[in-house]
Order: structure tokens, then C-alpha cells, then sequence
């Protein structure tokens, strides 16, 4: 009851009318499992589920996320739960006939299957051996059977060289960025080659040791700090402060 | 979570090259320790225990006494059992059952570099030649695993033994046992430091990290006791050269006082 | 042959409700959280109450060995209750035993209800305890910091599972048992509580209550459940505000 007071009182702007939903956390709160966040007309978004009374509740630590007519939860914790049309990097662990079992960083083993009838270039792209690093685009996923994975489309497939870092898949929003704005920071500032897939593996193609260093500096900084505001500020002053800036990395960026 | 072994095959490449040119991921030069920290606190119902973190690296060692009859070969000694668990809860890749032969291993190296430089008075531990003497316990537990799990056991192990207090056990005259109320100190006698190696390409790194431990081509373990005697190695994975079994004693030994510091000031030994 | 030999106490509660360690009835003992205390495991918690020392580790979800026994249609739900040698007066040998065993069973039972196991098919949720020091209600203990863990490892649930125990001494019914009701008390009651719907995941009784005695036992769990509750949603919050504070101070 306590709680239900004290959050009427910061959701003020709300006007509480018959029929609008009563919110019961501010936008941006820290939220935990079971947290009522709303009752009434809302719709539940991601991470959040409606219990027999009718009350929206989080199904796990995150950040509350009110917005026009559904409340979501952005989740702080948690592995990654493939979903159709992410991006994401793996290692081939296995090529069965026909078929290329792709670790995905995940309780789900992706799979690729060349299209039939392929020839020449495009059937060499499948030509994939375990330990190969690829991008692939989660093409099906129904929960239960093996996710599907295409590596048909642009920069998609095998990737050469460069390093991998790993990262909690929550925190992938935020290496993107707003509109991709902390990519492109990363971009500009630390070289183009950089890849962020859904599933936490980032892959990246530094110019240089140094480079590589700075980026696994400022990966473990947005892994850390993803949910504190000012993130792109404190990132941006981190690269400046390694003095490694490359000039010519900004022109590179803008490709 | 990607495969262990995956895992260290695509960042292997990145930590080799870093060796190469001198430098670790985590910016240690390639003698340097983590940092090793005693947790302040009681964790355990045992007389003597230390939960200890090397970096990232979690062990809680506890040391239970009993008493039992000696070993018919050594009546006037008492009896050590050193035992390593890998907790599940400690690594993905560790699961529940019996000791397998890395824990096996990880034991009896801690015991030897224990016996090795005769680091426990285990003559005064006999109660009554050839009939009662005490045990001691040496329950070692992984708890996190971020590498080097072996030198945090012995750390542990030293800090444990050196807390330890055991309960007056007497013999009467016609053979009763009397446990009484007043306690003695375990008698420790000497300090040995266990110190871990790897290769990588050329390069010999102390205290490896999880990863450099995946990516390493050998590894191998040295004790050094407080006069600075080698007394106790096991060579581990993979093979050295002389010259560099040489080089990690001379480092090992270059650093036991360093060590043993951190582990006066913070473990509280004398 | 052990070196420790326990001794009942004389009093075990005085005619005013005094207990051995100087609680009243309704007091609990003192509760220390730390959420995630491990790297490699997906979600942690460390426990102090009391006496007892507790460590819960979560991982998951993740794929099932051996293969055949994942199910199709949810996560499978696995967990470990595992107690150290040097958690007791006498050590105790490494390896499960037949009340290691029923305790991870339960411990499974109370907090299967709280999972979103449909989210997850054909997953694995492993769940380990381990009680590093025990001091009377290791399985409530166990509880609470599991599913602290499995909050930890981002794993989705209805909401977080809190666990205490009741017993009864003499005519009294008291809340929280140590070590000495538990060894000499008359009854004992472990109980968990789904907390925001309040529905009960474990109960176990072991001694004779009067249906009044039980009913009353029931009320005292549900509201130390709740104090309890407030200690595991601050510790759940405080790694977060860590990092959220330290930036402020440092940063502006």
C-alpha cells in the first residue's frame, strides 16, 4: 500500500481518470520481479505479466518503461533468447552433411541450411568449418526448435580476422545507442569494423593492440554502467583521455 | 555462454599477441599477482578457515580437527587430509559429483608444498604414540573461477592452518579420552607460497587468468618455503624448457616476500 | 570421534518469552544479502542469517545435458542443496546424503511456482546451494537467496520467493528458530511464500501443534516473510545503485 501511495504521488502528470490506467512506478525506475506497475486499461509491453487481480507486474530486474498505452519492462539481466530478425554473431561448432550448427551464445544452437541449387560464389559463402566466426540473421524461431539462421544478405556470413568481445545481452540496446548513436561514436572514434550482434558477441577489427585495449576498455564501461544516464558523455571521455585518437578515424567513420 | 574453449580460441589469438609484445589483457606485467584479499568475517563452522579472492578468483578453505588412531608407519605423527571440491556454482564447465583428477591434483600439490616444507609440527599432534592422534581437514572449496584456482587453495590453506585453534584432547591413565575446554594454536612452522605459471608462445606469465590459462601451451606449479628452498613443483599441462623451469623458480622465489606480506598484513599471521 | 559434545540448555524459553539468544517470540534473527557475488555463474547470492552462511548460484537458461531430458514444452529445473564439510560441528563427508537430497527437492518445489518455465523450453535452469555454515533453518535460508540468484541470472518470474521458519517451544509458538529450538523445540515448520500473491511454495512440519498453535505459526511466518521480503528487494536494488552512485560522486 505503501508503495501504491507513494507512486501516485510522483506520477502526478497522469490524469487519473476512470478509465485510464493507474502507474504505479516512474519512468525509468529500477524495477524488480513480482512490482506491481500498473493496474487498469494499459497494455502489457516486454517483461511484464498480468496476474489473476489484474495487476501488470515485471517479470525482472529492470528499468520501467512508460510509454503511449503499454508499459514495458528493459531488462537488466538475463541471457539471450533468440528472436526473428536479430543479429547475431556465433562460432561454427559443428558441420553435420547439410547442415552448420552455429553456437549462439545461447540455451538455443542455431542452425544454418544452404538454400538448395546454389552455385559458384554463393555456395562458397557456405563453406563454413567449426571454430568459424559468422553474422547471420535469425531468420525463424518458434521457441522450441532449433533457431533458424540465414547468411544470405549484405555482410552477413564469415568473419575474417579481428577480436571478439563479450557482453551481457542486455546491455546490447546500449552499445547501439539511441538511433545507433553510440555505434557510431565507437565508429568514428575507434575504427568502422565493428559488429554488435543481439546475442552479447561483439565482433571488431581494431587498427591497432592499442585500439583493441581502448575497446575492450570501453565495452566493459557500457557493460557496467548501461543503466546510469550520461552514458555516451562518459564513454566519449574515456576515448579522449587514452590520447590514442586516431585523425584519420573520424573520415573513416562517415563510410 | 559460448563454449569455454570457444570462447579462448577467438580471443586466443588477441592474448597471444598481446604476450608477444609484453602486456596482458589485464594490463599485469607477467610476474605480477592479482589482487589477493582476505574477506574479514566468520564463513564456516571449522577451527581454522579463510575465504580468499585472487582477482576475480573465489576460494573458502576450512580446516576441521578430529582425532583418530595414526598411520601404523608414523605413530608419533598426526594425520593430515587435504580435499578439493569444484563446486558446480564455480564455472559453467564443473559438475556435481566426486573430486575428478584436476581437483585430485589441485589436493595433493597443496599437501605436498604443505609436508614438503614441514609447514605443520605434525609431531605435536600425537595425543598417545601409535593410538590417538589429531586430524586435521584441509577442506578446500572453488567458489568462482576466473583461473589459478591452485595458488588461491594455497593461500587459503596457509591462512586457514594459521587460524586454527583445536581443543586440548588428554589420554587418562586407563585409556579415557577427555576433550577439554582449553584450545591450542595449530603449530605452524613454516610459510610456503605456491606460485603458478604459464606459457604462452616465449612468454612465462605468474598467476594466469581464466583465459590465459585456456590459451597457455604448459603450466606448472612451485612452492617456495620462508628460507627461499624450492619444496614443492608439479609440472601441469604441456612442456617447458630447462631454462624456463629455472626462470619461473627464480621469479617464484624473487616474489614469496611480497606475498607473504600481503598475507601477514591481511590473513593476520604472525 | 568428535570433538565438540552439545549440551541442552536448562531454559530453552523463560515464562517471559526470553529465548537462548535473548529474542523475544516474533524476533528474527539479523538478515545480511549480497547480490551477485559470482562472475561466473549467471546469478548469485550470498546469505548471513543468523548463524548461517549461504551461497546460491543460478545457470540458465541453458542447454540440457544429457539431451533427452529436456522437456518440450518448458525449462527443465534443476537443484542442488549441498552442504560443506565445514558447515557443521563435525565435518561432514563430501556428498550427497538422503536429507541433502529431499532438502534440494523442495527447495526445487518452492521455487518452481515463482519461474516462467514456459518462457524457456527445452532449457536447463540449474540452481545450486550451498551452505557453507549451518545454523538452524538452512533450507529457508537456501530459499531466499536462490531465488535472489535466479532473479540475478535474469531468469523470469512472478516475483521473488521468501522463506522462514516457525517452531514451537513449550507453549510457544516462535518465529525464526536457532539452533537449540531446532535441536530441543517441540515442533518446526519451514515455510515459503510466492510473496506479491502470497501463495505458499514450501511447508514441512515436524512435531505436534494444536490446530490454534499451527494457525497462529502460519500468521507469524507470513509476517516475517514480509520483513524478510523488504531485505532481499534491497539487496536485489543495491548492486544497480551502486554503480548509478559511485558515477555521481566521481563523475560531477
Amino acid at each position: 500500500m505503501e508503495r501504491l501511495r507513494s507512486s501516485e504521488k510522483r506520477g502526478k502528470a497522469l490524469k487519473l481518470g476512470r478509465n485510464e490506467p493507474k502507474i504505479l512506478v516512474a519512468n525509468r525506475d529500477l524495477v524488480l520481479p513480482g512490482q506491481p506497475l500498473a493496474v487498469g486499461p494499459i497494455r502489457p509491453g516486454d517483461y511484464v505479466y498480468v496476474d489473476k487481480r489484474g495487476v501488470l507486474r515485471s517479470t525482472k530486474v529492470g528499468l520501467a518503461d512508460i510509454r503511449e498505452g503499454e508499459i514495458r519492462v528493459v531488462p537488466l539481466a538475463g541471457s539471450y533468447i533468440p528472436r526473428e530478425g536479430d543479429l547475431v554473431v556465433g562460432t561454427v561448432s559443428k558441420v553435420a552433411g547439410n547442415t552448420i550448427l552455429v553456437n549462439i551464445n545461447s540455451a538455443y544452437p542455431g542452425v544454418i541450411i544452404p538454400p538448395r541449387g546454389l552455385r559458384g560464389r554463393a555456395r562458397a559463402k557456405y563453406n563454413l568449418s567449426p571454430g568459424d566466426l559468422v553474422l547471420a540473421k535469425i531468420k525463424a524461431f518458434d521457441g522450441v526448435s532449433a533457431p533458424l539462421l540465414s547468411i544470405e544478405g549484405e555482410g552477413l556470413g564469415k568473419l575474417v580476422g579481428g577480436r571478439v568481445y563479450m557482453i551481457n545481452p542486455t546491455r546490447v540496446p546500449r552499445v547501439i545507442g539511441k538511433r545507433q548513436s553510440m555505434l557510431m561514436l565507437l565508429k568514428s572514434k575507434l575504427g568502422p569494423e565493428i559488429v554488435v550482434g543481439q546475442n552479447g558477441v561483439i565482433w571488431y577489427n581494431p587498427k591497432s593492440l592499442k585500439h583493441a585495449l581502448l575497446m575492450e576498455q570501453v565495452l566493459a564501461k557500457i557493460e557496467r554502467e548501461s543503466h546510469v544516464s550520461g552514458l555516451s558523455d562518459r564513454v566519449l571521455r574515456l576515448i579522449e583521455s587514452s590520447g590514442i585518437l586516431d585523425p584519420r578515424g573520424s573520415e573513416a567513420g562517415e563510410v | 555462454m559460448l563454449d569455454e574453449r570457444i570462447t579462448a580460441e577467438l580471443v586466443g589469438d588477441y592474448i597471444r599477441e598481446l604476450a608477444a609484445s609484453g602486456q596482458r589483457k589485464d594490463g599485469r606485467a607477467f610476474d605480477e599477482v592479482r589482487e589477493i584479499k582476505i574477506r574479514p568475517g566468520t564463513f564456516t563452522k571449522a577451527e581454522g578457515e579463510a575465504w580468499v579472492s585472487l582477482g576475480a578468483t573465489q576460494v573458502l578453505v576450512g580446516v576441521k580437527a578430529d582425532v583418530g588412531t595414526p598411520f601404523p608407519d608414523t605413530p608419533d605423527k598426526g594425520v593430515l587430509i587435504s580435499n578439493v571440491e569444484l563446486l558446480p556454482l564455480a564455472s559453467p564447465t564443473f559438475e556435481p559429483g566426486p573430486p575428478d583428477e584436476n581437483a585430485i591434483e589441485m589436493a595433493r600439490v597443496v599437501d605436498r608444498a604443505l609436508r614438503g616444507s614441514n609447514a605443520i609440527d605434525m609431531e605435536a599432534l600425537a595425543i598417545k604414540s601409535g593410538e590417538l592422534v589429531y586430524m586435521i581437514f584441509l577442506d578446500m572449496y572453488a567458489l568462482d573461477h576466473d583461473g589459478n584456482i591452485i595458488d588461491a587453495f594455497a593461500l587459503g590453506s596457509l591462512v586457514a592452518l594459521s587460524r586454527t585453534r583445536i581443543p586440548v584432547v588428554e589420554v587418562t591413565e586407563d585409556g579415557e579420552m577427555i576433550v577439554k575446554e582449553e584450545t591450542f594454536d595449530l603449530p605452524i612452522r613454516d610459510l610456503p607460497i605456491t606460485f603458478t605459471f604459464i606459457k604462452i608462445g616465449d612468454a612465462l606469465m605468474l598467476d594466469p587468468t581464466l583465459e590465459e590459462e585456456l590459451v597457455s601451451d604448459a603450466a606448472i606449479t612451485i612452492s617456495i618455503d620462508s628460507s627461499g628452498r624450492v619444496c614443492s613443483i608439479q609440472k601441469r599441462h604441456g612442456s617447458f624448457r630447462v631454462d624456463e623451469i629455472k626462470r619461473a623458480v627464480s621469479i617464484a622465489r624473487s616474489k614469496y616476500s611480497e606475498v607473504e606480506r600481503i598475507l601477514r598484513e591481511q590473513g593476520g599471521l604472525v | 570421534m568428535p570433538l565438540i559434545v552439545e549440551k541442552k540448555p536448562e531454559v530453552l524459553i523463560t515464562e517471559d518469552g526470553i529465548r537462548t539468544d535473548g529474542r523475544g517470540p516474533l524476533d528474527l534473527r539479523p538478515i545480511k544479502i549480497q547480490v551477485g557475488v559470482l562472475s561466473r555463474a549467471d546469478g548469485s547470492a550470498y546469505l548471513e542469517w543468523g548463524g548461517n552462511r549461504v551461497l546460491a548460484a543460478v545457470f540458465g537458461p541453458r542447454e540440457v545435458h544429457p539431451k533427452h531430458m529436456a522437456l518440450p514444452d518448458r525449462a527443465l529445473l534443476r537443484c542442488r542443496y549441498n552442504m560443506a564439510p565445514f558447515s557443521t560441528p563435525e565435518r561432514k563427508r563430501p556428498g550427497p546424503d538422503r536429507r541433502s537430497v529431499e532438502l534440494s527437492k523442495v527447495i526445487r518445489e518452492a521455487l518452481l511456482p515463482s519461474i516462467f518455465l514456459e518462457r524457456y523450453p527445452g532449457t536447463a535452469i540449474d540452481v545450486f546451494v550451498e551452505i557453507l555454515r549451518s545454523d538452524a533453518g538452512t533450507r529457508v535460508a537456501g530459499v531466499t537467496a536462490a531465488s535472489l540468484a535466479l532473479a540475478d541470472a535474469g531468469i523470469e518470474m512472478r516475483g521473488l520467493v521468501t522463506a522462514v521458519a516457525v517452531g514451537r517451544v513449550e507453549d510457544w509458538v516462535v518465529v525464526d528458530p536457532n539452533h537449540d529450538e531446532d535441536q530441543w523445540g517441540d515442533a518446526d515448520i519451514p515455510v515459503a511464500f510466492l510473496m506479491e500473491e502470497k501463495e505458499i511454495t514450501l511447508l514441512q512440519l515436524d512435531g505436534p501443534m494444536t490446530q490454534e498453535q499451527f494457525d497462529k505459526a502460519l500468521e507469524l511466518a507470513s509476517q516475517a516473510a514480509d520483513l524478510i521480503y523488504e531485505v532481499q528487494k534491497e539487496a536485489l536494488r543495491r548492486p544497480y545503485e551502486a554503480v548509478r552512485l559511485e558515477i555521481l560522486r566521481r563523475g560531477e
